[in-house]
């Protein structure tokens, strides 16, 4: 899958096609607006990572063009400026969703897999991962055939952490997930944690394996083996 | 004259003022010494003519002997409109050829100006009528002396008012020039300095005085800037050494692959309390700006305050705090709901985390007069009363006992404070005597949906 990225930081580019070539994207960066334009208008990619403020030419600018003839290519924009009207500016300009500076990496990939799997994305009735059963219809709970009694935000939580399979959550995408809560809130991530804490003496502390990580300084995830 | 200083056109007006009254004043000088001067040639040339007259009564050329003595020497006699007599004066000065310029003012040819008066004189058979004349120049002369006079005077106290009132403009406008140049040399780093009050009544002490308040006001929200700069420097350098800090220790270790980890997740959370930090300052500064946009939404207080606190409910169970909530329902207010539940959000973390386990936290919601009243209660250990001031400012933190090991940036209270002033409310510590914090918000509103949206 052919990812361009537009970002003139050098140390961010750099490390988004690391962290990208590392999921198996096929990566370009564009350094400068012109650049970008340039990529833009020569090449086809599946998906376009584009900062809004570039020198040059600038992010919304290229998004326009590319938007004027192709409607398809899904857009992401990172913008540092977190305001309500520049993430409209950037929606109304076509892009299909935004990531304000700092962004959590993890948040990043979520955020691409929803973009580039839109359109065929069969609602699940079920989720399981190792001998954890998830019944999203029933709101069941089980965990090698036994019932785990767990309450609406920490089915919640768990629920969005099994969705990921396998990749790490923030805590700021949990917010805005389970809670709903888009204006992002500190005392939150104490209320992410004390759920966490609570998943685990359900889920994980009457089994042998583990399933509930947490990577340090990022976030969470739910996986079979302890790597 | 609009670009002109303050100093010249005050002394313009004065000389102005001075000159119109000096005028008037030369004028009626002037009128009154020509009246006199006048008057006096009448009662001469009324004097002359009884003197001719009487004469003339009596036999023409007794007239003559008059002129001869020299007691009237300019005056005619006619008779009839003939000439029956001259004498040699009025010949001489060429009288008869004068032609009159005025009433009783005739001009020679040589443009000698006489004054003239005429009567009649009755003898036996006939009416003689006498004009006598007398010369004008003396009079004109000491009137055109007069007038020349009164002008230079003029002319000399204009010159002494515009220099004197140029003079004296400069005194009173002196303490000005100070003051502007006082002021001039007060700088951002020079706050302290105030302009000298002479007189504290009297135009200038007051303007001095007005002045020094706005320095004051200046210098107050200049510290408290300063110290906001030191302290949020100070909260930003915390996390920016633990990184600094981590990740050269890490490096020097020839530590296996886990603990490098364990090194980055640790600058993450670093990181991560400093996105939050910054979120917080940024929020704070578009307040101070004015330019944050908040919304203006009907909104179900009540619901609100059950939704945050079902939210922080588990926190409270962590420590085994028993988290109440009492309220009146159906409380409405026009407010915005994203910006005030952050107002609610912080002052409830700040319960929560400041009462020791096993306490109390208590959230009420009354409604009385119109106003929503939302008090945050707990049975920490307050706040001691020499701080109750400084709670709302930004970094406090109070003291030692609520630490940054607490987690927060004590940046919650004055964002709280900040959020229920932008929607029209008000927000204070109630005192509570050292049983726990009590923190009260009112704000307009109305019950049962009566802002309902119109």
């Amino acid at each position: 899958m052919r990812v361009l990225v537009v970002e003139d930081e050098r140390k961010i580019a750099e490390s988004l096609r690391k962290g990208l070539s590392a999921e198996q994207y096929d990566v370009s960066v564009a350094y400068t607006g012109e650049e970008g334009f340039y990529l833009v208008n020569a090449q086809t990619f599946d998906l376009v990572i584009l900062d809004i403020m570039l020198p040059g030419r600038d992010g919304i600018e290229i998004l326009s063009t590319l938007r004027k003839r192709d409607a398809q290519t899904p857009v992401l924009i990172l913008t540092a400026k977190d305001a309500v009207e520049d993430r409209v500016t950037g929606l109304d300009s076509g892009a299909d969703d935004y990531l304000t500076k700092p962004f959590a990496f993890a948040e990043l990939l979520a955020r691409i897999r929803a973009l580039t799997r839109r359109g065929r994305q069969e609602q699940a009735q079920a989720l399981r991962v190792a001998d954890l059963e998830m019944d999203l219809v029933g709101r069941r709970v089980t965990r090698d055939s036994q019932p785990i009694d767990l309450t609406a935000k920490e089915f919640g939580v768990l629920e969005c952490l099994v969705r990921h399979g396998g990749s790490v959550v923030s805590r700021d995408m949990l917010a805005r997930e389970v809670w709903n809560e888009t204006t992002w809130v500190a005392p939150l991530y104490n209320v992410i944690d004390v759920h966490i804490a609570r998943l685990r003496r359900k889920v994980d502390e009457p089994f042998p394996a583990k399933l509930i990580h947490t990577v340090r300084g990022v976030g969470f995830v739910v996986r079979e083996d302890d790597k | 004259m609009r670009h002109w200083s303050i100093r010249a056109r005050l002394t313009v007006y004065y000389a102005f003022a001075l000159a119109l009254i000096i005028l008037a004043f030369c004028a009626g000088i002037y009128w009154l010494i020509r009246a006199d001067l006048l008057q006096q040639m009448n009662a001469q040339l009324s004097q002359d003519l009884s003197t001719v007259s009487r004469a003339a009564r009596k036999e023409p050329e007794e007239a003559m002997e008059v002129a001869e003595e020299g007691l009237v020497t300019l005056f005619v006699l006619q008779s009839q409109g003939r000439v029956i007599a001259t004498a040699p004066g009025w010949r001489h000065e060429g009288l008869q050829s004068a032609r009159p310029i005025a009433p009783g003012i005739v001009q020679t040819p040589q443009h000698r100006v006489y004054y003239t008066k005429q009567g009649a004189a009755h003898t036996r058979d006939s009416r003689i009528e006498i004009t006598v004349a007398r010369d004008g120049e003396p009079l004109r002369h000491t009137l055109r002396s007069l007038g020349l006079a009164l002008l230079a005077g003029l002319a000399c106290a204009l010159g002494l008012a515009l220099a004197g009132g140029y003079v004296l403009a400069g005194r009173v406008l002196a303490p000005v020039g100070a003051m502007a140049s006082t002021a001039r040399a007060i700088t951002a780093d020079r706050l302290s300095d105030r302009l000298p009050v002479h007189n504290p009544d009297d135009e200038l002490g007051r303007l001095a005085a007005t002045f020094n308040s706005t320095l004051a006001r200046l210098e107050d929200s200049f510290d408290r800037l300063r110290r906001f700069t030191s302290d949020a420097s100070h909260e930003l350098r915390t996390p920016l050494a633990a990184m600094k800090s981590v990740g050269e220790v890490a490096l020097r270790d020839e530590a296996d692959f886990a603990a490098h980890r364990e090194a980055i997740g640790s600058m993450l959370e670093e990181v991560d309390r400093l996105a939050r930090l910054v979120d917080s300052l940024l929020t704070l500064t578009r307040a101070d700006a004015g330019t944050a946009t908040l919304s203006s939404v009907p909104t179900d207080l009540s619901g609100l305050i059950s939704e945050v606190a079902d939210c922080l409910r588990a926190l409270a169970d962590e420590k085994q705090i028993a988290l109440s909530v009492t309220e009146d329902a159906d409380v409405w207010a026009r407010v915005d709901p994203v910006v005030l539940k952050q107002a609610v959000i912080n002052l409830l973390d700040n319960a929560v985390k400041y009462t020791p386990q096993g306490g109390q936290v208590r959230v009420s919601l009354a409604h009385a007069d119109g106003r929503a009243t939302i008090e945050v209660t707990d049975t920490g250990p307050g706040i001691p009363r020499e701080d109750r001031e400084r709670v709302f400012d930004r970094f406090y933190r109070g003291g030692k006992s609520r630490s940054s090991d607490s987690g927060g940036v004590g940046l919650g209270l004055a964002i709280a404070e900040w959020a229920v002033q932008a929607n029209g409310g008000n927000i204070e510590l109630a005192d509570r005597e050292g049983r726990g914090c009590a923190f009260r918000i009112t704000l307009p509103s109305e019950k049962g949906g009566g802002v309902s949206s119109s």
